[in-house]
């Protein structure tokens, strides 16, 4: 493993470490991401309700009521350049009783103290003509317009990529084990890792629900992550068309409580749940915990069927103990930046959270590093053709151009063997990573089709034997040997 | 590629869909074109290199690929051209389909007649609600039949099977054909999925234990499955507190259900029924548009491959008289009622303008001389027993259609004990 230098190491590749790579990669700046992961995104950026918040719900003066509109305007924003999934659907808080209807108010002046455009309180009757599926006791509900959902695959993913195409180097299966610092413990020399050691006078942590973890390393012992399950349902995309919009009911101490929103492609998403765990990596689902998720879910909108899942996934979501966004810059050791504890709405905050920290960095850093624009910066890039959504006649172009593009892998989402291939060229290496980068497996049939077909393209493009594929990296073997071989080796 | 005009166009090239071309050919349609998005003819059957084939149609038994090479080798014969790694991924309302093919592009196909022959799907384990972790190691029983027998890979080592569908119930005796264990197959519902024989010959002759009313209850590993808790269950489905216990496995084979895949029939607007997840059908094979036919597991899931053979060159032929504007204008509309015993059955009316054989299955098993039934005197055989995981046959005469009073317009078809 040999050692690597550069000017800043970013440690976690999720939409934090995505969005700062991005906006680092606008500068002559050497930039290196680590994620311990086999793909990205993974932790809480994978699992997650890819809600790009309004800004209504956080108090006036605290980080996050800051940085959640702009964050929502920038992904406005960026969604086009950057070629990720954006959907204007809106949101929608909703009132169950006078008391609910107390706190939609709170809301809405919350959300005007905090720049937050097109707020306005709707009456039950005014919701139902917009959503006839929305229950029926729902007396009022919080409209706001800005609330829009991503396909948070693509979001961190389009990030990170534009910022590998603008020379930042991403390094997976990484794993920081320690801190490397000055003799005198002053200073910020760079990271040991499992792959070898970075040097760099710049680290910043972007680790998520390991974030107080590494924290701990710089000796900062401000903030704890108390890690917290989401559980959640995806349906099948026949009854997506239940909601439009976004739907909230009113916030309870342990959170948003359990929302029901399309996604991106058009299914549900059902949930979180918001259990707190010792484990930071648990991301199994319980009986328990997927009830409360239907329930939730039927008391905004009761038809809901039962029978139109296709997956439940949990997630563990980088809970701090500061009830804010911990992003600052320590004073000692020089050159150890903090963004973590990025709990909801910390998907949405992201973009903005990155531009504070360049700007904090530029701020603190001038004499470590410097901040010179780099004139090759690019600041767009195309996302792999998605090949459903293309109109007829695009289809047929791209299919004449590279046959592979003709030539189906997952029917449910219909991905072609084109994308597989270049989604591998730009760096997925598992089954899961596919699926993240395409879709294939994210369908109704959940891989049962394209399992076997994707293993082969890995396998081919990469030039493996097909039994050294992994479903998501690690011990994670797809499948386990050749048949016959139990015969061959005397085996019984 | 250029588009393409054909009287009689097919979704799939399993059972039912080589057997349409067939039946189109037969009835004198000219050009009958059969969509295959994989690389091989066959469908499913390919993969189902086990015996049990071909006892009716051939009176012999065969595996699924001789079977299907049969089919196969009638079907060239009778004229009918056959288009692999062909994707039909739109339907229209008129029953035009667009499809993509590696070596011809995007193109068009406009059909006087369409059937529907893409057969069905099976439930994955996001489906049924089993809680717990996903780590690799979880397939359904189609998947890892895929994997052995075409691909030549091993799914795992040790296995538990969920689900007693007939695709399980095989896969568990293959897999200790290849040289591994398998620790049991586990049926949430107090009666088995599959058919008797291969409970038998898959499960017993090779002393795998079967566990009816019990379930998965939770999926236990992070990267590799490690193993799974299962449970006993009430007759509620409930899982009986104390009996939860750990069973290690690398492997979880799921065989939960079939499920017809109809994505591009909703595409074209036809009915699909609630219960079956299948198109509406009358005894003409056809749905609720009137050039789009139907047949085999697309329609309802079926116990056997000669059956879907056979509804398919049913459904061929009407489609091909369709195409050729001969297919019988309906004489009356007659609904089809299911009884207290049936959960689910096909064609959903009949028009009296053809014999017709009505395909139910039951919801709870008669393991005691019973009745098969339609009222009216239309029909009644007797047998010795019904079960869920077998389905029955009512045959109905057109002429004893034709001769009900006007005033009759359902027909309930059951399953009771005499």
């Amino acid at each position: 493993m040999s050692d690597k230098t550069f000017d800043i190491v970013i440690v976690g590749a999720g939409i934090i470490g995505a969005t700062l790579a991005r906006e680092l990669s606008a500068y002559a700046l050497r930039v290196a991401v680590i994620d311990k992961a086999s793909d990205i995104p993974s932790g809480a950026s994978r699992a997650n309700s890819a809600m790009i918040h309004a800004g209504y719900d956080d108090q006036p003066g605290t980080i996050k009521a800051d940085f959640c509109p702009i964050g929502n305007r920038l992904y406005h924003e960026l969604a086009g350049p950057l070629d990720f999934t954006l959907k204007e659907c809106g949101s929608y808080v909703c009132g169950f009783d006078d008391d609910d209807r107390k706190h939609l108010e709170k809301l809405l002046q919350q959300g005007r103290a905090n720049g937050v455009p097109g707020l306005e309180i709707v009456n039950g009757e005014a919701l139902r003509r917009r959503e006839p599926y929305a229950s029926a006791e729902i007396t009022h509900a919080l409209w706001a317009p800005t609330g829009a959902i991503v396909n948070n695959f693509e979001a961190v993913l389009a990030f990170m990529d534009n910022a590998q195409q603008n020379g930042v180097e991403l390094f997976l299966e990484t794993t920081m084990e320690e801190l490397l610092l000055s003799p005198d413990r002053g200073e910020v020399v760079g990271i040991a890792t499992n792959r070898g050691r970075f040097f760099a006078p710049v680290v910043v942590n972007a680790a998520g629900v390991n974030s107080d973890l590494i924290a701990r390393m710089a000796g900062d012992e401000s903030f704890f992550i108390r890690p917290t399950r989401g559980e959640y349902y995806i349906t099948d995309k026949h009854v997506g068309h239940l909601v439009k919009s976004f739907f909230f009911a009113c916030p309870t101490p342990k959170g948003k409580g359990i929302t029901v929103a399309p996604t991106a492609e058009n299914n549900l998403l059902l949930g979180p749940t918001s259990t707190v765990q010792a484990s930071r990596d648990d991301t199994s689902t319980t009986g328990p915990g997927l009830a409360e998720v239907i329930d939730g879910a039927r008391r905004l909108v009761p038809s809901i069927p039962l029978n139109m899942a296709i997956t439940a996934f949990s997630g563990v979501r980088a809970n701090p103990d500061t009830k804010d966004f911990i992003v600052n810059v320590l004073d000692r050791p020089t050159g150890f930046v903090n963004a973590g504890g990025i709990k909801s709405p910390g998907f949405t905050s992201a973009p903005a959270i990155a531009r504070h920290l360049v700007e904090l960095m530029e701020d603190r850093f001038s004499r470590r590093i410097s901040f010179i624009p780099d004139p090759a910066f690019v600041p767009e890039r195309k996302h792999i053709p998605r090949f459903e959504q293309l109109p007829l006649e695009e289809k047929r172009r791209l299919a004449e151009a590279d046959r592979r593009y003709a030539q189906i892998v997952c029917r449910c989402e219909m991905v072609t063997e084109g994308q597989v291939v270049e989604a591998i060229a730009r760096g997925a290496r598992t089954v899961a990573g596919v699926k993240i980068w395409t879709r294939a497996g994210a369908g109704r049939c959940q891989g049962g089709f394209c399992g076997p077909r994707v293993v082969e393209i890995l396998a081919r493009e990469l030039g493996v034997p097909c039994e050294e594929i992994t479903r998501h990296g690690g011990h994670s073997r797809y499948l386990v040997g050749k048949t016959k071989d139990y015969w061959f080796r005397g085996e019984k | 590629m250029a588009d393409m005009q054909v009287d009689v166009a097919i979704i799939g090239a399993g059972p039912a869909g080589v057997a349409a071309g067939i039946g189109a050919r037969e009835a004198g349609a000219k050009d009958v074109l059969v969509l295959e998005r994989d690389w091989d003819l066959g469908g499913i059957l390919q993969q189902c290199i086990h015996p049990g084939f071909g006892l009716h149609t051939f009176k012999e038994e065969l595996t699924g690929p001789e079977y299907m090479h049969r089919w196969v080798v009638r079907a060239r014969e009778a004229g009918v051209t056959f288009l692999t790694n062909s994707m039909v991924f739109k339907l229209d309302e008129d029953g035009s389909l667009w499809v993509m093919n590696p070596e011809r592009g995007v193109f068009k196909v406009t059909a006087k007649a369409t059937v529907l022959a893409m057969g069905c799907r099976e439930r994955p384990l996001g489906a049924i609600n089993v809680p717990g972790s996903r780590p690799a190691g979880i397939f359904t029983a189609g998947t890892a039949q895929r994997f052995v027998n075409m691909e030549g890979y091993m799914p795992g080592h040790r296995t538990v099977v969920l689900g007693s569908g007939d695709i399980g119930l095989i896969m568990a005796r293959r897999l200790v054909w290849e040289g591994a264990r398998v620790e049991g197959v586990f049926e949430l519902m107090p009666w088995a999925g599959g058919l008797r024989r291969n409970i038998a010959q898959c499960l017993n002759d090779y002393d795998i234990p079967f566990y009816l009313s019990h379930t998965v209850t939770r999926v236990h590993g992070k990267d590799r499955l490690e193993g799974v808790s299962v449970a006993e269950v009430d007759e509620n489905r409930q899982v009986l507190d104390g009996t939860e216990r750990f069973i290690g496995c690398d492997c979880l084979l799921l065989a939960v259900g079939l499920i017809p895949e109809n994505e591009l029939s909703r595409m074209a607007g036809v009915e699909i029924h609630p219960v079956t997840g299948g198109p509406v059908l009358n005894e003409f094979y056809q749905t609720s548009r009137p050039s789009i036919f139907a047949a085999g597991n697309v329609v309802i899931v079926y116990d056997l491959a000669d059956w879907v053979s056979q509804e398919g060159v049913a459904a061929g032929r009407n489609a091909a008289l369709y195409a050729a504007g001969a297919l019988k204008e309906p004489l009356r509309r007659i609904d089809i009622r299911g009884g207290a015993n049936v959960r689910l059955f096909s064609p959903q009316y009949v028009t009296a303008g053809e014999d017709v054989t009505v395909y139910f299955r039951v919801l709870r098993p008669i393991e005691k001389r019973c009745r098969v039934f339609a009222d009216r005197g239309l029909f009644e055989r007797k047998h010795r027993y019904v079960r869920p995981g077998e389905m029955n046959e009512i045959r109905l005469k057109a002429e004893a259609l034709q001769a009900l009073p006007r005033s009759v317009t359902t027909i309930t078809i059951d399953a009771e004990e005499v």
